[in-house]
């Protein structure tokens, strides 16, 4: 027999206003959103060191997904839709126009890019109020990377809200390629974040692997707002780093430390000093106990690194220093990682402190360098 | 329902669950004991899924040995989705009560990667494909299949949920290779593709057989697997063919054959011979359609109707599949500017 359609009417169920929420949330941002299409570039090569296997994902070079900042023409995206560097590129609106496109500055920390055409009176969206944003809030990722005439939409909720240094909202819709540097949206249409890869080394193509993972993250509108200038101004952001190898304090160091500062003090040892580094522009030396940044205490390796991850090359900090019974306070300007030369023993140096740490972390979307 | 009872003795625990809902209701209202009532899913499931098969053949090679597929006839007519898991022989088919028969392929079509078997049966559950026009972005629509095999002996397929996202034209690849199939998809957000479940339905909450759940395809837009149905339309078009195998005009780079010669624009591209260049323009041919148009040399193609130029080799594509007579608009960078131009494709002199 026949089976399938129920002739009777039936009243509206939830999915049916779900679906009409959904459909105007997407309607109300869609004319802010855009098309990103690139002519040329390649594959990133993969790196001399080891890399992890988010390296290996091949980019494609089909249309991306941009969101119009102003009505002038700035437009925010993903840096991961330039990863291939390509030569041209160009937006297309929703109502159609195309328009060269030049890329003003890349953000490999945010994994954001900042783009400018000429035009104006352009369309923008409403961003969410930061205080309205709640784990559990549906969300709504929008992008046009399949194409089509309307942006594609993926519903879930927001999962959590400090991530990365509190830079970063995550969301269980699903995000991807065809969706990064799309807008993440609530069901009022008003964007939460930027939706970015956000997972590993921070290398260009980090966290692309995890696509469709239900891990997916969105970057905050006061923190893209933070770095908006460098960007205009034609300054790429990238991850700052102090020029050391670092591992866990000994137990008989500890003790040593434990005499001059509170009974909860800890440190975390330099092990090897590049000697091109903004470590030794300051006289780090092997042995040295960094036991705070910034004035807060530093818990262990992985805590300092957490919290140098998102410092950008060109920033100062300051480092309190456990020299012997002596203590310091160096203040250091970060560098990149190219401006770096020097570590001598790498891989020995490498394998011994922070072998642990990296076998725990290696699948997580969270992995972090071992070296800073 | 009735008819699966008449066909087969009761399946025990089925039987006692039965009686002991019958029970409930027969007795005293109460309204904790009441069953809650059947939301549009648990409905459109208990309608659906004896029409849904599970479909078992040879290993080989790539091939799972599994997959679902769809009743589309009282006589035992099954749409599925095309691989040689159909082709071969030994394809055995498990119907939603757990009776196995042998199956065997009497349509395929290649260019929509569909296929269409026959088992030997009576009075089965059936569902007619219908148009899938009328589904809109945030629609819920539900999957029924066979995800990973994991219904096993007589257990009935697994049923997944999620929304319409969008709909597009599929380019996608599958295992390095261009896939065959480049029509209009219904991809969807909250299912996901993954061996087994190509072939099965995907039907909208009034229970109608909107499309059938693709094999697993990376798009090339974006080199990650796209989660999408074959639309209803396509399932009709193919069954409303002759029972001869026959090749839609759904296949990529095919057209129609016509008498009006190779396409000609008076386009010399730079750089041939390499491979990824960009399409620039290095010569126009005096008097060609170029030229009329206003093509110049150094003009970067950057789109040829609504389709993207990324390089050479997929401009010469492209052109290639344009038909002599037709206008067709370009759009080039010259300098910081984009221009659009009109061109009237001749025939090669």
């Amino acid at each position: 027999m026949a089976v399938g359609p129920d002739a009777a009417p039936r009243d509206p169920t939830f999915e049916q206003s779900q679906a009409a929420v959904i459909r105007s949330a997407v309607e109300a941002v869609s004319p802010a959103i855009v098309s990103i299409e690139t002519v040329g570039g390649a594959q990133p090569l993969r790196e001399n060191s080891p890399a992890p296997i988010e390296e290996s994902f091949r980019l494609a070079d089909g249309p991306t997904t941009g969101l119009i900042l102003t009505p002038d023409g700035l437009i925010l995206t993903s840096s991961f839709n330039f990863a291939r560097d390509p030569t041209v590129i160009t937006v297309r609106l929703s109502d159609g126009r195309r328009f060269v496109a030049s890329l003003l500055g890349r953000d490999s920390i945010r994994r954001l890019a900042l783009l400018k055409i000429d035009a104006n009176d352009l369309p923008t969206a409403a961003w969410a109020k930061r205080s309205s944003i709640r784990p559990g809030r549906y969300a709504i990722a929008c992008g046009r990377g399949f194409g089509g005439s309307v942006p594609s939409a993926s519903l879930g909720i927001v999962s959590a809200l400090d991530r990365r240094n509190a830079i970063a909202l995550q969301t269980d819709a699903k995000t991807s390629p065809a969706n990064y540097g799309g807008p993440l949206i609530d069901i009022e249409g008003r964007v939460m974040g930027l939706i970015v890869p956000m997972a590993g080394a921070g290398s260009a193509l980090a966290g692309a692997a995890w696509y469709d993972s239900g891990i997916g993250f969105a970057l905050y509108k006061d923190k893209i707002d933070q770095v908006l200038d460098r960007l205009r101004g034609g300054r790429d952001i990238e991850p700052g780093k102090i020029g050391v190898i670092l591992a866990p304090l000994e137990p008989d160091m500890l003790e040593e430390v434990l005499g001059d500062f509170l009974p909860q003090a800890r440190g975390v040892r330099i092990v090897v000093v590049a000697r091109e580094s903004p470590a030794a522009d300051v006289g780090l030396r092997p042995e040295d106990v960094i036991t705070a940044i910034d004035g807060r205490p530093v818990g262990d390796v992985a805590d300092i690194q957490r919290r140098l991850s998102d410092r950008a090359a060109g920033e100062r900090i300051s480092l309190s220093i456990k020299r012997r019974w002596e203590k310091l306070e160096v203040h250091v300007t970060l560098a990149r990682v190219a401006e770096i030369r020097g570590f001598d023993e790498p891989a020995e140096a490498e394998a011994r402190p922070n072998e642990e740490e990296d076998e725990d972390n290696d699948e997580s979307p969270t992995t972090r360098p071992d070296s800073d | 329902m009735t008819n699966r009872f008449a066909k087969n003795p009761p399946f025990f625990p089925r039987a006692v669950a039965a009686i002991a809902a019958g029970l409930l209701v027969a007795g005293p209202r109460n309204a904790s004991a009441d069953p809650a009532p059947a939301g549009a899913i648990c409905s459109v499931f208990e309608r659906s899924a004896g029409a849904v098969v599970k479909i078992y053949g040879p290993r080989a090679g790539r091939e799972h040995g599994y997959g679902t597929g769809v009743v589309v006839s009282s006589d035992g007519k099954i749409v599925t989705t095309l691989s040689l898991l159909v082709s071969m022989r030994g394809v055995q088919v498990v119907l939603d009560d757990g009776q196995r028969r042998n199956a065997r392929l009497v349509q395929s079509d290649e260019g929509r990667q569909l296929a269409l078997l026959q088992i030997d049966a009576q009075g089965l559950d059936y569902l007619t494909p219908g148009e899938s026009a009328h589904l809109q972005q945030g629609d819920t629509v539900v999957a029924i299949g066979n995800w990973f095999k994991i219904a096993e002996g007589d257990e009935r397929a697994s049923i997944n949920r999620g929304i319409l996202s969008l709909r597009t034209t599929l380019q996608a690849k599958r295992l390095a290779q261009e896939f065959v199939y480049a029509g209009p998809v219904l991809v969807y957000d909250g299912i996901t593709a993954n061996p087994g479940a190509s072939g099965g339905p995907l039907l909208d909450l009034d229970g109608r057989f909107v499309g059938l759940i693709g094999k697993i395809a990376e798009s090339v837009n974006t080199n990650t697997r796209i989660n999408y149905a074959i639309p209803g339309e396509e399932i009709i078009a193919f069954l409303g063919q002759t029972s001869q195998p026959e090749t839609s005009d759904r296949r990529r780079d095919e057209r129609p054959a016509t008498s009006h010669g190779k396409p000609y624009l008076g386009i010399k591209l730079a750089g041939l011979g390499y491979r990824h260049v960009s399409a620039f323009v290095e010569r126009v041919q005096p008097d060609s359609p170029a030229a009329e148009a206003g093509v110049r040399p150094d003009d970067l193609i950057l789109a040829i109707g609504n389709s993207r130029v990324s390089d050479a080799d997929e401009y010469q594509k492209l052109v290639a599949r344009l038909i002599p007579g037709e206008r067709v608009s370009f759009v080039v960078k010259r300098g910081e500017e984009l221009i659009a131009l009109e061109l009237e494709v001749a025939s090669k002199p």
